[in-house]
């Protein structure tokens, strides 16, 4: 498949180690050198041709295409068989309810967070268990990682560039997990947001760090939810007020006990959307009361709906710890669900 | 042997846009300022109209607030500064 880009001869690998740090093209890490062969596998496994065009960045009009997309993956070390789903992560940020050029330029600091659901988890040995926030396996972190390095490179979404975060989080090195839909009985993420079972999806979510809670003292499920209620509740007093779609990360322990007692994701939801709200006039107890003014009586809620809600199956199978996973900017910014090989326009 | 490796950048040519011809005075102009609609822009904005009057003899400020401030400004605005002599934009956080 013929390639456009510029191409550059370099005489072995620890040279092009110190090629592409030199011009800013990585993200401090070592990255795989992206030859026209490593990139044509991506293409081909994608069945893309190089010139597709994934989207346009709305604000500074920027053509992503599949070529420049499969350079950087292959930089970030994947696999062909990873390639698909950066290419659909990368669909779905592109949407204009993502607001990607926010997303990657505010000082808030977010990352992109990636889901993975369906079939796809089992093809790349997505883990979905043990250490799922962390470096859990070859297939998120390096598809993770692929979405930073194509910000950085193709959109220049780099430290004091475009990217003007105050701290930025751990996140932003790679922020991918996939949903243990194995350990529950659970409709999946994806499924619930519209994509068949059978298929597979990326749901993508400009995000904050992940907010850890504990809980192994209880099976009730209002008092586990009230543990996740309450790290909600700290976000929305200490980070930002505003609802938006939270994630929730409920590992198998707490699945346990929830799926037990008969509650559904719709019951995790509608709890948590009854349960996670402040007024106004907490922000007194956290040094914000200059802003309260008049509103101190107003109520907010975490979610504007249940619906808005991400519960997410994932983690090892003990442990009575969870997380949430607050959205960067309330609903101004919005999760996105596509389905593997999927094409939008269409 | 050496090995060949491709450029993962944008190779892309961006728009270039000419800036717009300053201006020599301020007095009798419109001066139209686009807030991103944080906290503390009204009061700023306020300060900086009573500024631009007293000090500086601009006729009319004008000012518009974005709905999303991490989004561009809506296009009605950007229609709207089309009649601005001088817009002020882009102030930082």
């Amino acid at each position: 498949m013929a390639l456009t880009s510029r191409h550059y001869e370099l005489d072995c690998w620890s040279d092009a180690q110190e090629f592409y740090h030199s011009r800013g093209w990585t993200d401090g890490f070592p990255v795989v050198p992206p030859t026209p062969a490593a990139v044509n596998a991506c293409l081909e496994w994608a069945n893309l041709q190089a010139d597709a065009l994934i989207g346009i960045e709305p604000v500074r009009e920027r053509p992503i295409t599949a070529e420049k997309l499969a350079i950087n993956a292959v930089m970030a070390g994947c696999l062909p068989v990873h390639f698909p789903a950066v290419v659909t992560a990368w669909t779905g940020m592109l949407q204009p309810e993502f607001l990607l050029h926010g997303a990657t330029a505010s000082t808030g600091g977010c990352a992109v967070l990636l889901i993975l659901n369906g079939p796809i988890r089992k093809e790349i040995n997505a883990g979905c268990e043990f250490n799922v926030l962390g470096s859990s396996d070859r297939a998120t972190s390096v598809i993770g990682r692929a979405i930073r390095l194509g910000l950085i490179n193709i959109l220049e979404v780099s430290p004091g560039a475009i990217d003007r975060s105050t701290l930025g989080h751990p996140g932003k090195i790679s922020y991918c997990i996939a949903e243990d839909e194995e350990g529950s009985s659970w409709q999946s993420l994806a499924e619930l947001r519209g994509i068949p079972r059978a298929a597979s999806a990326v749901t993508v979510l400009a995000a904050g760090a992940p907010r850890q809670i504990m809980n192994e003292w209880t099976t009730v499920p209002e008092e586990i939810l009230d543990t996740y209620a309450a790290e909600m509740r700290a976000n929305m007093r200490n980070y930002l007020i505003w609802s938006g779609n939270y994630v929730v990360v409920i590992p198998k322990q707490h699945c346990d006990h929830l799926q037990n007692a008969g509650w559904s994701k719709a019951d995790v939801a509608e709890y948590l959307f009854r349960k996670a709200r402040i007024t106004r006039a907490e922000w007194a107890s956290v040094g914000k009361g200059s802003v309260i003014r008049d509103k101190g009586d107003v109520e907010y809620s975490a979610l504007p709906s249940p619906a808005h809600l991400l519960v997410v199956a994932a983690g090892g199978p003990a442990g009575g710890f969870g997380a949430i996973i607050p959205p960067w900017l309330g609903t101004k910014s919005q999760a996105v669900t596509i389905g593997i090989g999927v094409c939008i326009d269409c | 042997m050496t090995i060949q490796v491709l450029d993962p950048a944008s190779e892309s040519n961006p728009q270039v846009i000419q800036p717009a011809q300053g201006i020599s005075s301020l007095k009798g102009k419109r001066v139209g300022f686009i807030s991103n609609g944080k906290e503390g822009t009204p009061v700023f904005f306020a300060h900086l109209e009573r500024l631009l009057k007293e000090h500086w003899q601009v006729a009319e400020v004008v000012l518009r607030t974005k709905s999303n401030y991490s989004a561009p400004a809506q296009q009605d605005f950007i229609d709207a500064a089309r009649d601005w002599d001088l817009a002020i934009t882009g102030l930082g956080d």
